[in-house]
């Protein structure tokens, strides 16, 4: 029986202890990508004066609808996911 | 052929099934995990819709996702880079759920499904789209789909002729009406993607004058408003491009105070930017549909996405729009959007003839009364059976009658947030003091939020000023109406302060036990009408099995459960005997 509840109380602690260990890689990892992928793609759309999303009103603009001709397509095109 | 619809990993994940174009079942998520608005795969949900129809994912023929993941991940990585490096935090807590779930979908599904087919991905607003228009009874509509956002859409028209869809025109994230309520509902110190309808519940106790109230003036000012309804916001005045947090320092400026702390005190102050969040959405929805009547010249209107639930502003499009007929599908939130996938897939794709109307909500679970009185005998309840519907009826409708509050199980569980007399929380809306005894004895919810309605449809029009053809959401309390002012004394429980009831119309063919149970006590007290709220506790789902139900009840103070048959009186059934921990992995 107590070789049994240490087994139980084992893997609950591996498993612990592996979800933390990979929060800690997920932060460092992603802090990596973010400084450094996010970081240059902004600086160089910065640059270019690339707007990704649109933060202010146009006063000038008559509408803000935009083209979305959202119809059937063909088959393939449904098994994608962009 | 089985076609099976899934939407998750936002909020209100769900599944629903049809059969060669029909709409067989559709279940949330949240009900089986007894958790609010959950995100989970809809395993649970799924299985539900499997084993209603005896099948199992191997007789699935195709299966539908209700959005396309990577086109929403580019979404979500444009608003990094934009707003680099303040998005940092977003970026760390949000991304790990991207890589293990929402872009390994197509695995996830056969995974857990054991399903070896492929996975057909529907943009979300034609998923939207296609879940308000394909199951409604118009072969031809204009369709306008408003909601937080999709993959980049925030807001569609475009029109539904016969299995066609078109979507012609979008307005893009980040100006959003569901995310500007969303923002609002956040500063009033409200949960988001959950407590937007107290927020619609608040506004009628602000100033709901346009000239009089300043908190409109200063949110349309942050919006420009196109006379065809197109809009786009100043972004500096929100956040949740990249927090968290919605309202931004500058809106908390704009609107003369910091965010309301949580069960703190609801001021006039809170109670006019409710009511002017309201006018502000009344008012882009008014001029974007008199845009879509103008361009679509069609007078049928489905209405899709989350926005579509703002029942107040429903009651009054008909009489402002040049819409003449609408029909909103009981979900047209994010969890419906599983329907459209599904539908989508069986008449667009395939190019089948739609052979379907979606007339009642109960697409849920059903229990017989074998399968209640088994439960009842193994967990040794008390209850007194009856062998007819009428002998129920009558009891029921006089316990009503005598103040008791009475819980409702019967027939499959309502598709849609909305209790609709399946899982039903009903009492006598005569009585004044009924408001307060329901939120003392069950629901403990905040004191402006008023309890709603429900009357058969051919007595609508005596008690309420409706559209003259009642529309069909009625049916699934989606539509609000002014309730005639010499009955606001008579059914004081169920009138709003402004005078209004968010109703729902029964007609006998959808449940036939409670239209009858309506029809009963108007006998008794001349007023066909009851109170119908959500069988379920604060910040608890709706029960599902007769268990939730039966724990339901022995928490609170429902005093009676009319569960199939049988009825069962909360005082002769011991509370202490009913351990609800015990029962906790039932």
């Amino acid at each position: 029986m107590k070789w049994k509840y240490f087994k139980e109380g084992f893997s609950e602690g591996k498993e612990l202890f592996s979800n933390k260990i990979s929060i800690i890689i997920n932060f460092l990892l992603l802090t990596i990508v973010y400084f450094t992928g996010v970081f240059l793609t902004s600086i160089f759309a910065k640059i270019s004066k690339k707007k990704f999303l649109d933060l202010m009103p146009q006063k000038e603009a008559s509408t803000y609808w935009e083209d979305l001709n959202l119809d059937k397509k063909e088959e393939k095109y449904y098994f994608k996911q962009f | 052929m089985y076609i099976l619809g899934i939407s998750c990993f936002y909020h209100d994940s769900a599944a629903a099934l049809i059969k060669d174009g029909v709409l067989v079942s559709a279940a949330q998520e949240e009900r089986f995990t007894r958790k609010k608005h959950d995100t989970s795969f809809p395993i649970n949900a799924i299985n539900y819709c499997l084993q209603k129809e005896g099948i199992t994912s191997n007789d699935l023929d195709h299966v539908g996702f209700y959005e396309k993941p990577f086109l929403k991940f580019e979404r979500i990585l444009h608003q990094h880079i934009e707003t680099f490096p303040k998005s940092y935090k977003v970026f760390i807590s949000n991304m790990p759920s991207w890589f293990n779930e929402k872009l390994r979908i197509i695995k996830i599904i056969k995974k857990k499904l054991k399903y070896k087919g492929n996975v057909r991905f529907i943009e979300h607003h034609m998923a939207h789209s296609a879940s308000s228009f394909l199951p409604s009874p118009f072969k031809k509509a204009a369709i306008l789909s408003v909601d937080g956002v999709g993959e980049w859409t925030t807001t569609a028209y475009g029109i539904g002729e016969n299995n066609s869809i078109k979507l012609f025109k979008e307005i893009k994230f980040p100006s959003s009406i569901g995310l500007l309520y969303s923002a609002i509902t956040a500063y009033l110190g409200f949960s988001v993607n959950n407590s937007e309808y107290k927020v619609m519940g608040l506004s009628p106790y602000g100033n709901m004058d346009k000239n009089k109230n300043e908190y409109y003036k200063k949110l349309m000012s942050i919006i420009d408003l196109k006379d065809d309804g197109s809009y786009r916001f100043d972004m500096s005045y929100f956040t949740y491009h990249y927090k968290n947090r919605m309202p931004s320092k500058k809106l908390c400026a704009l609107l003369n105070g910091d965010i309301r702390r949580k069960e703190s005190e609801i001021t006039q102050r809170h109670q006019d930017i409710a009511a002017a969040v309201q006018l502000v959405t009344e008012e882009i929805m008014t001029k974007m549909l008199k845009h879509v009547h103008k361009v679509t010249k069609c007078d049928n209107l489905v209405l899709a996405g989350g926005v579509a639930l703002n029942s107040v502003y429903n009651g009054k499009i008909l009489k402002n729009t040049g819409f003449k007929k609408i029909w909103i599908q009981p979900d047209p939130g994010d969890g419906g959007t599983c329907i459209g996938a599904a539908m989508y897939i069986y008449n667009v794709i395939l190019n089948n003839q739609r052979n379907f109307v979606l007339d009642n909500a109960y697409l849920g679970p059903e229990y017989t009364d074998s399968q209640i009185k088994n439960f009842l005998d193994e967990n040794k309840i008390k209850y007194e059976e009856f062998n007819s519907d009428k002998k129920i009826v009558q009891k029921s409708a006089k316990l009503i009658y005598d103040n008791n509050v009475i819980g409702l199980f019967q027939k499959g569980m309502e598709w849609g947030p909305r209790a609709l007399g399946a899982r039903s929380i009903l009492s006598n809306p005569c009585n004044p003091k009924m408001q307060e005894i329901l939120n003392l004895k069950v629901k403990h919810r905040e004191k402006f939020r008023p309890f709603a309605p429900v009357i058969c449809v051919e007595d609508a029009n005596k008690y309420f000023e409706c559209d003259s053809s009642i529309p069909e959401p009625t049916d699934f309390m989606l539509m609000v109406y002014p309730i005639k002012e010499k009955y606001h004394k008579l059914i004081p429980a169920v009138t709003h302060v402004d005078g209004s009831g968010r109703l729902q119309t029964i007609r006998r063919n959808q449940n036939q036990l409670y239209y009858d149970l309506i029809k009963e006590f108007g006998k008794l007290s001349k007023i066909p009408i009851l109170i119908n709220t959500s069988f379920n506790i604060r910040g608890e789902p709706i029960v599902c099995t007769p268990f939730d139900a039966y724990k339901c009840m022995m928490g609170t103070g429902i005093d009676y459960l009319v569960m199939g048959r049988y009825i069962i009186k909360r005082a002769d059934n011991s509370q202490d005997f009913w351990d609800s921990e015990k029962y906790a992995k039932d």
